[in-house]
């Protein structure tokens, strides 16, 4: 991210923001509400666009692309995990991890062994059936990161994961992000208001009125 | 003191509510709230506009030339047959001497205007009276004939001028001393423009068919010397006026009571009644479609008020959580329906208005070919309806705020802040069980008998019952498609992560789907249950036609299509025909008005032709001993004359075979045996056929309404119409082919408006999918994020709405299609044969079916579509 400003009328958020990940990289992004956080992940995610600067994402800039080519980065390389954990209500934990897969073109049966791997890999297997609604917020999250796991991305972005969640239930989730990134290698952007969440990244940004203030 | 208190405070804070949540959230949301208005005012129209125009329709009869003396006290009637002799006059004026009453013959014909094609004359309505008389009444202004002064040569008495209408002048570009042809009975005759009639805001509008001449001058003109078609009595006024109005009646009804006397009182209001009574059962079903196109309308309200509801929740939640009772939210909301209703139904008042002129022109052709002559072109404003489909607009609004607000005032807080979740919203239709109930109910209506009011009316209300019960019950259990299909879909497009996404959806489907089914089943049921009945009634119409029109040509006067057209064909006409060496044989009929039980009927005299092989088959309903229609000229032993009653006649009167029937005729009363009844989809208020042999006696008149003409074998058609036509102008000559067609014209005409109704209520369905699919995005929008962030175009996501929106039609359609096939059966054997007394083969118009269902699928995918692409770029709200 090269010299990112993103404008919501004449409030500046985003401020001439420079910053990078490299791959394999846990970055934690903190700092107080309305500082900037959630739209810088979604700046990188492709959800929205910077008003000047650049934005590249795995070698590739990304803040001129139309529609398609950011659904597409989103389908491959950039996955999201949310605070409320944004599971489709009306599919399964196992559809829901489908989902991505099916984007991708990946035929049933290879689908499907992906899906019940990752869905181990989480630990919530044994709840493949189960609706969003008859899960725990713990387990939901779990299927969440199970899902944005799925099309093997470069870059996960983390909004508050464990906001929603409960200390011991949010411990373990961090663990489980921190050993999944860990062995898939990819890149972990993690927005947090958490010094506890933030132990398991290699590196901490502080960002401030939409500048970053340094390095805790 | 405390309470009322209590409620000052309650009032407050609603009205605070109202002032900045709902006027605010009108200005920033203006497009919407104007397409709540709007729609609430389509409904509104459509109701107000058909239910003017039946009134209009049927009071069009009522207006001048019913009372050309202005406000007739009474009226004298033929009591059978259609003239009475002008001694009736003198006979009256010495019963009643010496009140001071005024006493006007009127003669009355239906002509009709000479035009290049006779059978595109227009109808003309001919009266005489005695013009100087009408003059010295003080309610005629001394300027009505001023014109007939302006050189035309008129005199009292002339049978060769006659007043126009002035709106017809000018729109003919006519001027007093101008000629015009009319066509009376079999000939043509040329009349001179005496003068013009000028409309007197006092008084009903002249009719632009009027023709107006003196009395004797239109009795020679007719052929009908010393004949009159009615009597009009006027009381002047002055201080004794009801005093002598009172003695007048009492003198009148014991001179009626007599059975001597040739004519029969009628008031104004017997008059209107028995209009009004002929096309109850027309209107009234008019009146039911216009009804359900407003439920239609109720549906797609309540849709767009939960809609809104769904977009405020988060407000109505934190008003919630800020101490404000759910009790004061649903008042809030019900003030916004309230203030939705008046504004939107004042709109629809307008525009029912104005829709109402569309459409008066076609019920009004329909009651001129069924029922009666009707010169309505125009509805007015009437108060009664107006405030009846004000009342129903803003009942409607408030019970389409009051269902979703009652629902969102009672979601806690924490849940409705929560945007991301579901709601199930409208409960109503989500018990399966409640819809078994209903449509056991309704199946026990359909067979309630009819009701019979104490006027005569006839009112199938178990058929309605049980209609609208199916309605509701489909309505609900159509919901149970929804889990099938969802599986279905899952299983067809595995593959396709958009299809398995939006099939998802309807596993678990929310109020908003079922509300949007539940409107489209309404709109297709009542869409295609009309399709129907309207095949059903072609299909059996054509078969019948196929029977009766058997002849090779049909002869009758100009404006025949008329059905109070009374004009005829006089014997040395009609004969001529028979004895002309290219026929083979003649059938031919003769239609005189008559009562039966305080009813109007109409007595047939037939005589069918016995040398051709084609002769005329009729379709029994309960078949005669002897189907030979020679067999009708056969008296009986006791006198009693045999004849075949319509299936109309035998319904309204449970007159069956075998039964005996008493007319009241000019030659005095005349018993009848009924040997058979058949169908006969051409007159409801029933007809007794005999042979033309036994009204020519009673009626002492040998001409006939039309004939059938069979030419020997081989014979050139068209060249013998040519030749007729040219021998006889004046005469309507149709070939077999035409006249068929034209039938089924006038049919097509008939269901003109239906066609309309259905077409406003499939349109406002799909609508109202579009509606409940932008709501459904809306109450998503964390979902969109969701599936933005996962990779999904916006394509993809128009594409899952427009499955979504397509399984939504599909269940709609699968709904409303059995729907269809109930009403269908409730139209034709319920509803229909208890209104009519019409017998219809049913019979499914699968063409209409397929192309209804594929036009509302492709509507619907479509529309969803759009919906789909704009609502993809949603944002839930922000986590942080």
């Amino acid at each position: 991210m090269k010299g990112v400003i993103k404008r919501y009328g004449e409030r500046v958020v985003l401020d001439r923001v420079d910053f990078s990940i490299a791959p394999g990289e846990r970055v934690a992004l903190m700092g107080p509400s309305g500082s900037g956080k959630s739209t810088l992940l979604n700046c990188v995610g492709g959800i929205d666009r910077p008003d000047a600067g650049e934005v590249h994402v795995a070698g590739k800039r990304i803040d001129r692309l139309d529609h398609d080519a950011l659904a597409s980065l989103r389908r491959r390389t950039v996955t999201t995990i949310f605070q409320f954990f944004h599971l489709l209500p009306t599919l399964t934990a196992s559809e829901n991890v489908a989902l991505p897969l099916q984007l991708l073109g990946i035929k049933s049966a290879e689908c499907d062994r992906r899906v019940a791997e990752l869905l181990g890999s989480v630990g919530v297997d044994h709840r493949a059936d189960a609706l969003p609604e008859q899960l725990s917020g713990g387990e939901m999250q779990r299927v969440a990161i199970a899902r944005a796991l799925a099309p093997e991305p470069s870059v996960i972005l983390a909004d508050e994961p464990t906001g929603n969640l409960d200390s011991t239930t949010g411990e373990s989730i961090l663990d489980l992000l921190e050993s999944l990134s860990d062995r898939l290698g990819c890149a972990l952007l993690l927005v947090t208001h958490s010094r506890r969440a933030a132990r398991i990244c290699h590196r901490t940004l502080l960002l401030r009125d939409g500048k970053f203030e340094g390095h805790a | 003191m405390p309470e009322s208190m209590d409620m000052a405070e309650s009032r407050g804070v609603v009205a605070l509510l109202f002032r900045r949540f709902t006027l605010r959230h009108w200005r920033r949301h203006w497009r919407s709230t104007a397409l709540l208005v709007g729609i609430l005012a389509l409904g509104v129209g459509v109701f107000l506009s058909i239910r003017l125009a039946n009134r209009a329709a049927v009071s069009g009869f009522d207006l001048f030339t019913e009372s050309i003396s202005g406000e007739s006290d009474f009226v004298l009637r033929p009591r059978a047959g259609q003239v009475l002799p002008e001694s009736v006059v003198t006979d009256l004026r010495a019963a009643i001497d010496p009140l001071p009453v005024v006493i006007f013959p009127v003669i009355e014909a239906t002509v009709a205007e000479a035009s290049g094609d006779t059978t595109e004359a227009a109808p003309k309505q001919l009266l005489g009276v005695d013009l100087v008389g009408l003059r010295n009444l003080a309610s005629f202004g001394a300027g009505d004939f001023g014109d007939e002064d302006g050189g035309v040569g008129f005199q009292l008495g002339s049978p060769n001028h006659g007043f126009v209408a002035d709106t017809w002048a000018r729109n003919e570009k006519r001027k007093p001393g101008d000629s015009f042809d009319l066509i009376i009975n079999d000939r043509s005759t040329t009349l001179t423009i005496a003068g013009t009639l000028k409309d007197d805001p006092l008084r009903p509008a002249v009719p632009e068919n009027l023709v107006l001449m003196d009395l004797p001058g239109a009795q020679t003109l007719l052929g009908m010397p010393g004949e009159i078609s009615r009597v009009e009595l006027v009381v002047p006024p002055g201080s004794m006026a009801t005093e002598f109005r009172q003695r007048l009646s009492e003198r009148i009804e014991t001179l009626s009571a007599s059975d001597t006397v040739l004519w029969r009182l009628e008031t104004r209001n017997d008059r209107r009644a028995s209009a009004a009574k002929m096309t109850h059962a027309f209107r009234l079903n008019l009146t039911v479609l216009s009804t359900l196109a407003l439920l239609v309308g109720t549906y797609l309200i309540l849709q767009a008020m939960e809609a809104a509801v769904v977009r405020r929740r988060s407000e109505i939640a934190i008003l919630r959580s800020l101490g404000v009772e759910p009790g004061t939210i649903r008042r809030v909301w019900l003030a916004e329906s309230l203030a939705l209703g008046v504004v939107g139904s004042a709109i629809g008042i307008g525009l029912g208005w104005a829709m109402a002129q569309l459409a008066v022109g076609g019920i009004a052709r329909t009651v001129n070919g069924l029922y009666y002559a009707t010169t309505t072109e125009a509805a007015g404003l009437d108060p009664s309806e107006t405030l009846l489909a004000f009342t129903f607009g803003v009942l409607a609004s408030l019970l389409a705020g009051w269902l979703p607000a009652r629902d969102a005032a009672s979601t806690p807080p924490a849940q409705a802040l929560r945007t991301g979740n579901r709601v199930d919203g409208f409960k109503l239709l989500q018990r399966p069980g409640l819809g078994v109930l209903v449509a056991l109910i309704a199946m026990v209506c359909g067979w309630l008998p009819v009701w019979i009011t104490a006027s005569g009316n006839r009112w199938p209300v178990g058929g309605y019952l049980a209609a609208l019960g199916w309605l509701i019950a489909l309505s609900i259990l159509a919901g149970v498609l929804f889990v099938p299909l969802s599986r279905l879909l899952m299983i067809w497009f595995q593959r396709i992560p958009e299809a398995c996404y939006a099939a998802s959806q309807l596993r678990r489907p929310t109020g908003r789907h079922r509300l949007a089914m539940a409107g489209l089943i309404a709109a297709i049921g009542m869409a295609s249950g009309m399709g129907i009945l309207v095949h059903s009634f072609e299909g059996t119409l054509t078969g019948w036609i196929n029977q009766l029109l058997r002849a090779d040509l049909y002869v009758a006067t100009a404006g025949a299509t008329n059905a109070t057209n009374a004009n005829v064909l006089t014997p040395t006409t009609w004969r001529q025909f028979a004895e002309d060496e290219s026929v083979e044989g003649v059938d031919v009929i003769r239609r005189y008005s008559l009562e039966f039980r305080g009813r109007a009927i109409k007595l047939a005299g037939s005589e069918y032709n016995q040398q051709s092989d084609r002769r005329i088959r009729m379709n029994w309903l309960q078949s005669p001993e002897n189907s030979d229609p020679q067999s009708l000229t056969i008296v009986e032993s006791d006198g009693a004359v045999p004849a075949w009653v319509n299936e109309a006649f035998s319904r309204r009167f449970l007159i069956g075979r075998g039964d005996r029937i008493e007319l009241v005729t000019p030659r005095g009363p005349q018993a009848m045996t009924v040997k058979a009844v058949y169908a006969d989809y051409s007159d409801e208020a029933g007809t007794v056929l005999v042979n033309r042999n036994f009204t020519a006696q009673w009626f002492d008149d040998e001409t006939v309404s039309n004939a059938a003409i069979y030419l020997k074998p081989g014979m050139d058609h068209e060249a013998a119409r040519a030749r007729w036509m040219e021998k006889f102008p004046a005469l309507v000559i149709r070939g077999n082919v035409k006249l068929r067609s034209e039938a089924l014209r006038v049919f097509h005409q008939t269901f003109a408006v239906t066609y309309a109704l259905e077409a406003i209520g499939v349109v406002v369905a799909v609508i109202g999918l579009g509606l409940a699919l932008a709501s459904l995005l809306v109450e998503r929008r964390n979902e969109m994020t969701t599936l933005n962030s996962i990779g999904f175009t916006r394509a993809q996501i128009a594409r899952a709405s427009a499955i979504e929106g397509s399984a939504l039609a599909a269940i709609g359609l699968a709904g409303g299609f059995a729907l269809s096939l109930i009403l269908g059966v409730l139209l034709i054997y319920v509803i229909n044969r208890q209104s009519f007394g019409w017998t219809l083969e049913f019979r499914v118009p699968w063409g209409l079916l397929v192309g209804l269902g594929f036009l509302t699928l492709a509507t619907s995918a479509a529309v969803s579509a759009i919906i789909g692409y704009r609502g993809s770029q949603l944002r839930g709200e922000p986590e942080e």
